[in-house]
């Protein structure tokens, strides 16, 4: 299996869309059905390719939601309300429609169960996607190890997977529902520790760059290994 | 604002015919042993590489007509695939 997704020659296919799932107002999850889909490990993504009549292209990179387990493809896309790729995937597309994709892509940022050892997730935004990906993978292969997922939003209505993030501890940056006892500020050492007391954990961590770099600046601040420590982050650009 | 290396996993691969994020690069200037993945990104009109440790250029792609221009620094090992 891992051996399958990471080998031969990167082609493109089309994909079309079997189904869609709004996430958030922002947000939405596509089904995909893709011939001849190699399979996939939790944490790799796949290129995306539009073009226009004239032939002009433009590609985005994705990060894979769903979990190998799963029957059908899926990708969650956030609009980047100037981007060339996300606002036709997220309010023009229908199911039916079809587009280039190829991948899967990636061999550092994947973790499977085969992986034993606590699991440590750290999201900024749309950043929990791959992290969802191993999450619904682990419960798919039935693992035990211990696993912690942090996701940071700046509003309630910005996370993802709302249904899925039982157990998971959220921060919001901006904006808590009254009542809400989840923290309420940006990630900081105090944070980190009170979730991973101890070092040992095999960590990845995806968001925007800033958040990413300094929750993994604070992780090997708090004694976890550097090299344990995965990361990807996404740029301003793209979309 | 820079990215990571992750972000051109599918150049990388189309240029290789291989998965490259997993493969570490060890640095000539700090001697740094990281994965590609984890290298920083600064994307342009091509892609630049970087240690994510002392900053040192690991790597230069460009489109180039039919294919790429490519530049490397520093050991990548490279694992066989299984």
């Amino acid at each position: 299996m891992a051996g399958a997704a990471v080998l031969g020659r990167l082609t493109w296919r089309v994909a079309t869309i079997r189904d869609m799932r709004e996430e958030t107002a922002r947000a939405k999850s596509l089904v995909l059905d893709v011939p001849d889909w190699p399979g996939h490990l939790a944490g790799q993504h796949v290129d995306v390719r539009l073009t226009a009549e004239d032939g002009y292209q433009a590609q985005r990179s994705y990060s894979i939601a769903s979990a190998p387990e799963a029957r059908g493809l899926e990708l969650t896309i956030e609009r980047i309300d100037d981007g060339e790729v996300s606002p036709y995937l997220v309010d023009e597309a229908r199911p039916g429609d079809r587009f280039e994709l190829r991948g899967p892509i990636g061999g550092y940022f994947v973790w499977h169960a085969g992986l034993d050892g606590p699991l440590g997730l750290i999201a900024g935004g749309s950043g929990l996607v791959p992290l969802m990906a191993m999450l619904r993978h682990r419960r798919a292969a039935e693992a035990t190890n211990d696993a912690r997922l942090l996701v940071s939003a700046p509003r309630f209505d910005d996370l993802l997977y709302r249904d899925e993030l039982d157990g998971a501890r959220i921060t919001l940056t901006r904006q808590a529902p009254p009542g809400w006892d989840g923290f309420t500020r940006r990630i900081d050492a105090e944070m980190l520790q009170a979730i991973w007391p101890a070092p040992g954990a095999r960590f990845y961590v995806c968001g925007p760059t800033p958040f990413v770099e300094e929750a993994a600046r604070l992780l090997v601040g708090l004694g976890h290994e550097p090299a344990a420590v995965r990361t990807e982050r996404f740029g301003p650009t793209g979309g | 604002m820079h990215t990571d290396g992750n972000h051109i996993a599918g150049l990388l691969a189309e240029v290789f015919t291989g998965e490259l994020t997993a493969a570490v690069r060890a640095c000539e200037t700090c001697g740094a042993r990281r994965p590609v993945g984890a290298h920083r990104l600064y994307a342009g009109a091509g892609y630049v590489l970087r240690c994510p440790d002392c900053g040192d250029l690991a790597a230069v792609v460009y489109e180039r007509g039919d294919g790429y221009a490519l530049s490397l620094r520093g050991t990548w090992l490279i694992g066989r695939a299984p």
